[in-house]
């Protein structure tokens, strides 16, 4: 498998899946291609709640909604762990002694309810906390290094998807994820860093507007990313940009 | 648990100034213990290997989840930008090093732009003629490349390669943990959580640069010397100073202006 086209090849499952379904890509249809090209059971994204709890947002199946509710209502499991800034968890068999000691609630209901292996990757740009992709698995698992490379890229995508419907970007025909474009540099972080300062908001609001800002523009992300570094643009006064 | 590293040291070493390789190592390994800070042992590592090597710049690259390499961390801010442009360009050393898995090198960039029709102008516009690229590899896998550059054309010197290569390995053991050795499928998420972390430390400029009113690379420079003097580690720190919470309250007050 060449590394560069794994993107590619992920972006093009789901949106030919979008295009038989003859729906728009969403969520949704993200969550539904990794569950068939991952070879998983069910597939949920859990957006990072503020103060109250966390949203569940999209699921594939019933048994992965039962599982997400079943952490919110026990308090305890990987995807809360993940929300809670745990970084990738990976669970082959959660009727393993060291996962049934772990969440010593979660772990023998979820193995009654009939999953077994269980993989929550954090949905993270540094310090913006989107929230969590679970997959979960009906028999014990342990998903191959190139599967989990994938699942990452679905991760990632997923979480450009809400950053995007949050900055009012449509998702249409001819829609790009941003992430493919490029590389990100480091102007794009630090600008992000630098207009959380100036709108005294988060780093997930801050990065928002700078997306929308380069979509509204019509201009790369990272070239004006690059003008808010070197301070031609500041967005505490966006008129004078 | 302290990890137990044996590094083994390239007979050439001997021809080098033994006690500052020594020192070098010995600082290394002294950083990999258990809950050392990734982004900054990979900024120790380049700034040494430009002292220990005599070479002008290095830089550090990995690959992410989509096998695209990132520029982890860099001797100076000239060097990143390099590395930045032949990673949109498709085109350069340390990308051909990252495919092929083999070191890659040119004595005089001058005189590369056959093989490298956008690099090797690019390189020598900012001053450099000489390459090293080494890749970093962990078993089958390569999982990013580390590069050398000298302002200087000069002979490739197999000393600069072991060595290099040497530095490129125990990058790698810094970033794959013991356990990761065992389960190679674990490699993948180690190197999406040390890009996350870059980008955070990347953040926390920005943060630090606007609150006190410099510039990046300087709030980088405070952020690293506040984390070293107040045993913070550099990633917790910058998570600190990104939430604005306490830890970082003296670090973004602009009334303490003289922090180091």
């Amino acid at each position: 498998m060449t590394e560069a086209s794994r993107i590619e090849r992920v972006w093009g499952a789901i949106t030919a899946r979008a295009d038989a379904l003859g729906v728009p890509v969403s969520l949704r249809v993200l969550c539904e291609t990794a569950a068939d090209r991952l070879s998983i059971s069910g597939v949920a994204v859990v957006i990072q709640g503020g103060f109250v709890a966390s949203e569940l947002i999209c699921v594939t199946d019933a048994l992965s909604r039962r599982l997400e509710e079943l952490q919110l209502t026990l308090g305890e499991g990987p995807t809360l762990d993940v929300l809670g800034g745990s970084s990738a968890i990976l669970v082959e068999d959660l009727d393993a002694p060291g996962y049934q000691k772990r969440w010593p609630l979660f772990a023998p209901q979820a193995v009654d309810t009939g999953v077994r292996a269980v993989h929550v990757l954090p949905l993270h740009i540094g310090g913006i906390r989107g929230g969590a992709l679970a997959l979960y698995t009906d028999h014990p698992a342990r998903l191959p290094s190139e599967t989990l490379a994938e699942a990452w890229v679905f991760a990632e995508l997923a979480l450009e998807l809400l950053l995007d419907e949050q900055a009012g970007i449509g998702i249409q025909n001819g829609y790009v994820p941003a992430c493919w474009q490029f590389e990100t540099p480091a102007e794009v972080h630090q600008a992000t860093g630098m207009i959380s300062v100036q709108l005294g908001i988060s780093v997930g609001e801050a990065f928002t507007r700078l997306r929308a800002r380069a979509f509204a523009d019509d201009r790369p992300l990272s070239e004006l990313a690059l003008d808010v570094v070197a301070r031609h643009i500041r967005f505490d006064h966006e008129d004078t940009g | 648990m302290r990890h137990l590293v044996i590094i083994a040291v390239p007979p050439e070493v001997e021809l080098m100034n033994d006690e500052r390789l020594a020192h070098t190592f010995v600082e290394l390994a002294d950083t990999l213990v258990d809950e050392f800070d990734l982004v900054e042992f990979l900024h120790v590592l380049v700034d040494r290997c430009v002292e220990l090597l005599d070479v002008s710049a290095a830089g550090l690259m990995l690959a992410d989840s989509r096998g695209r390499l990132q520029v982890m961390a860099s001797s100076s801010e000239n060097i990143r930008l390099l590395e930045l442009f032949q990673l949109q360009n498709d085109d350069g050393p340390c990308l051909d090093c990252y495919r092929t898995g083999k070191p890659v090198a040119h004595p005089d960039l001058a005189h590369a732009r056959d093989r490298w029709p956008q690099f090797a102008p690019a390189a020598t516009h900012a001053g450099f003629r000489t390459v090293h690229a080494l890749p970093m590899r962990l078993r089958a896998q390569i999982i990013g490349a580390f590069n050398l550059f000298h302002t200087n054309p000069r002979q490739l010197d197999r000393s600069v390669t072991r060595i290099g290569q040497a530095m490129a390995d125990v990058a790698t053991i810094g970033l794959i943990q013991e356990r990761s050795l065992r389960h190679h499928e674990i490699v993948v998420d180690q190197l999406q959580t040390a890009l996350n972390s870059r980008i955070l430390v990347e953040q926390a400029k920005g943060v630090l640069a606007e609150r006190r009113g410099i510039n990046p690379n300087d709030a980088f420079i405070l952020l690293r010397g506040y984390a070293r003097n107040h045993h913070h580690r550099l990633t917790e720190l910058a998570a600190a100073v990104v939430d604005g919470s306490t830890t970082a309250t003296e670090l973004l007050s602009t009334t303490t202006p003289h922090l180091e």
